[in-house]
């Protein structure tokens, strides 16, 4: 059977920019937790007593996958994490979007208060989401699973 | 079709035209009511601001809470569209039916003061006013805002 070869060094690109995304994403969330969680109640999926657990739970998922992405620890399954949570935040948000509700997407704050985006729920959030998910595949299949007791092999 | 033939077809369209008038008349007259029973309930900025002033109404956010959140005419409570069912108890705890209620959205474009507006009324709020001039013409004056 053919397999696929993938540059390592093109894994190595990947990773550190998702991993970087991933970082300021989950960071900004942490920072204000209380919006993220307003902005997880507008979707109207969760029942109000687990908006603060997801909204802690995700921002957390975020940050730690990117990080992790980051040092390349873990990298396969941080990335099949992160490619789980892509997969959710596309159907929530294809989901509003057939309901006909407009609010905020939650994923990048700083680029409406620094670049006066708009982060709205919408076609634009949910193809860079599918972009996050195509971009993810390849560190998930191919990339390391290093860890901090594994022996370098030298 | 003969000239008399088309004199008679006139006649009886004149006369038609002449017995539903009354009833056409009638029924945009009723529309005009209607409408006009919709828009006394608005208020505009001048009025809004003197409500503010004279603190003789509760100022009410129909926008999402996280908007709300990061600013909001000073002194109002939020009670958004989306999650009404959610902050409505503690909303009937705080406010009393007999209150008088300015609700307030964006600007005039956003139907959420008028739904909320609605939702009121059905939960036996009677003294209710919307704002249709919303957080952008209240900011624009340069009226209080609380962030």
């Amino acid at each position: 059977m053919a397999t696929i070869a993938f540059p390592s060094r093109l894994i190595t690109v990947l990773r550190l920019l998702l991993g970087a995304v991933f970082i300021i994403s989950g960071g900004e969330k942490l920072l204000d937790l209380k919006f993220f969680g307003l902005v997880v109640a507008e979707y109207q999926i969760l029942p109000s007593l687990l908006i603060p657990a997801v909204a802690i739970l995700v921002s957390l998922c975020e940050l730690l996958c990117g990080i992790m992405l980051l040092l390349d620890l873990f990298s396969r399954i941080s990335a099949s994490v992160m490619l789980c949570m892509m997969a959710i935040f596309i159907a929530a948000m294809t989901n509003n979007l057939i309901r006909g509700l407009e609010h905020d997407c939650g994923c990048f704050e700083f680029l409406a208060q620094w670049y006066g985006l708009k982060e709205e729920i919408g076609i634009g959030p949910i193809l860079r989401d599918i972009l996050f998910f195509i971009l993810l595949l390849p560190v998930a299949l191919l990339g390391s699973n290093r860890n901090p007791w594994q022996k370098s092999h030298l | 079709m003969s000239r008399k033939s088309l004199r008679r077809t006139l006649v009886a369209s004149l006369l038609l035209l002449s017995s539903i008038s009354p009833a056409v008349a009638e029924l945009y007259a009723a529309a005009s009511v209607t409408l006009a029973k919709a828009k006394t309930d608005e208020v505009n900025l001048s009025a809004a601001k003197a409500l503010f002033d004279t603190r003789s109404a509760c100022f009410v956010d129909a926008r999402p809470e996280y908007t709300y959140d990061k600013s909001h005419i000073k002194g109002a409570c939020s009670l958004s569209d989306s999650r009404f069912d959610e902050q409505f108890p503690d909303f009937r705890q705080k406010i009393t039916t007999g209150t008088l209620l300015v609700i307030y959205c964006v600007g005039p474009s956003c139907p959420k003061a008028r739904h909320v507006a609605e939702k009121l009324k059905k939960n036996g709020y009677r003294n209710i006013k919307v704002f249709s001039g919303g957080l952008v013409e209240w900011s624009h004056a340069g009226f209080p805002i609380e962030e």
